[in-house]
């Protein structure tokens, strides 16, 4: 049974944003995937609100549009818009691949792209993508307004930037300049409705066969989603070549272990996500269009 | 708290604690129990109602999130007391077993074939991952939506 709280419905971010001020001890709605699973389960994050605000519907969240320097999406726009958002199959794919396989149809037509990182969980599939397209998130309170990369937003399992009194309002993809190739991975125990055990999101760009840009991002196999950065900087300015995927594989995997420790799951992810990555690089050099 | 909203096409008011989910309402204030309750955290798809046209899993959504919305339930798909096509075709086909996952599936493939009148398999089987059916091995189901999607096609011809 879900604790009894106040029910706050605001007719626009403003009164949301003033509500959120006023009130101590608010959770947050939008799609409701984790509040009210986690409300019904007994989670302590959820449990011992006095107040639920509910965002889902204000129009101001919703939506994804061209933007000046690249593309908007509003916090609260649901995976199904993002989806079938021509834009954003276009121009940035692997959020799309990303977001078609998250929950089934009934979850990506409630859950949102903002409520997928706020809670930061490492499973989070739209997080790899997002950080390899160097997302920039928009927050808002009653008195200000600040923008900060995404990486940056994400601090540690469960815990991001955002402060009590502020809700991420927009995402903010930044135009990315032509001849990228990527994929996007995704390795759950089903294919519907599964949390992911390892996601891996890669970028790369050459020009001939120099590496000019190479952006790599994990989720679910490291405590939070990540950005490799050390690894992306051996693979800048280098030849492609069979080796060098072969050596970053092999880096990532150390990558990982360092970060996460040896758990029990170790001997199985591990190889995986390195073979994975080394499929995936073999792949995109060979040409194939993503 | 005072909830508005319409339900299977008929203005309805209840008076509910706000910490009720629209299954709990559905079931327990309005007794609608052909919405059921399976594993209570957006997995299984036995709660699945129609959200504004879309299909949403009623045990994620609380009653106070859908004041003025449009709610549909499988008790507003038939027309009377003559069967939605797509009922008319569960049975045809045998696609009921114990029949608890039934409405949930039925209204995922009603807003699938509302959405898309004409789906490929690959379309049906995206649409109705969300719901589990441990009977029937999905075989039936599918036929059943298939058989409906050829009727729609057989009225409003694709090429028409």
């Amino acid at each position: 049974m879900i604790p009894r709280f106040r029910f706050i419905r605001p007719n626009s971010l403003s009164e949301a944003l003033l509500a959120l001020d006023k009130n101590e001890k608010t959770v947050v709605l939008a799609g409701g995937t984790d509040v009210i699973t986690g409300m019904q389960q007994g989670d302590a994050r959820f449990v011992s609100a006095g107040s639920v605000l509910d965002i889902h519907h204000l129009p101001e969240l919703r939506g994804v549009n061209k933007a000046e320097s690249g593309i908007r999406i509003g916090a609260a726009a649901t995976f199904t818009e993002i989806v079938n958002s021509p834009l954003l199959q276009s121009d940035f794919p692997l959020l799309s691949q990303a977001a078609v396989s998250i929950g089934s149809v009934q979850i990506r037509n409630r859950a949102t792209i903002a409520g997928n990182f706020v809670n930061n969980a490492a499973c989070a599939d739209s997080v790899p993508p997002l950080l390899v397209y160097d997302a920039v998130v928009h927050i808002c309170s009653a008195c200000e307004e600040r923008q900060m990369p995404l990486a940056d937003f994400l601090l540690k399992p469960n815990r991001t930037a955002l402060k009590s009194n502020e809700l991420v309002t927009e995402i903010l993809l930044p135009k990315l300049s032509a001849g990228y190739q990527g994929s996007f991975w995704k390795l759950g125990r089903r294919r519907g409705i599964a949390i992911s055990r390892i996601t891996l999101a890669v970028l790369l760009k050459k020009s001939g066969k120099i590496i000019e840009d190479f952006r790599l991002a994990s989720g679910a196999v490291t405590p939070i989603g990540f950005r490799f950065r050390e690894l992306e900087s051996h693979a800048k300015n280098h030849e492609a070549s069979d080796q060098l995927w072969k050596t970053l594989a092999a880096e990532l995997g150390e990558a990982i272990l360092e970060k996460t420790g040896l758990r029990w799951s170790s001997p199985y992810k591990l190889p995986v996500v390195q073979q994975m990555l080394y499929g995936l690089l073999c792949e995109l050099s060979n040409g194939r269009p993503s | 708290m005072t909830v508005r909203f319409i339900l299977n096409k008929k203005p309805v008011a209840v008076e509910v604690e706000s910490n009720r989910r629209l299954l709990d309402v559905l079931r327990e204030e309005l007794r609608l129990t052909g919405t059921k309750e399976g594993c209570g955290i957006g997995e299984c798809g036995a709660c699945t109602v129609l959200l504004n046209g879309k299909a949403v899993n009623s045990c994620l959504v609380l009653i106070g999130q859908v004041e003025g919305a449009e709610v549909t339930t499988i008790e507003g798909v038939a027309e009377g007391h003559t069967l939605h096509p797509l009922q008319k075709n569960f049975l045809a086909t045998g696609a009921v077993q114990c029949g608890f996952c039934t409405p949930g599936i039925l209204l995922s493939a009603y807003a699938l074939l509302t959405e898309n009148p004409h789906p490929t398999d690959d379309e049906i089987a995206v649409a109705i991952a969300g719901n589990l059916c441990r009977c029937t091995g999905y075989k039936q189901i599918m036929d059943a939506i298939r058989q409906t999607a050829r009727e729609n096609e057989s009225i409003n011809p694709r090429h028409g």
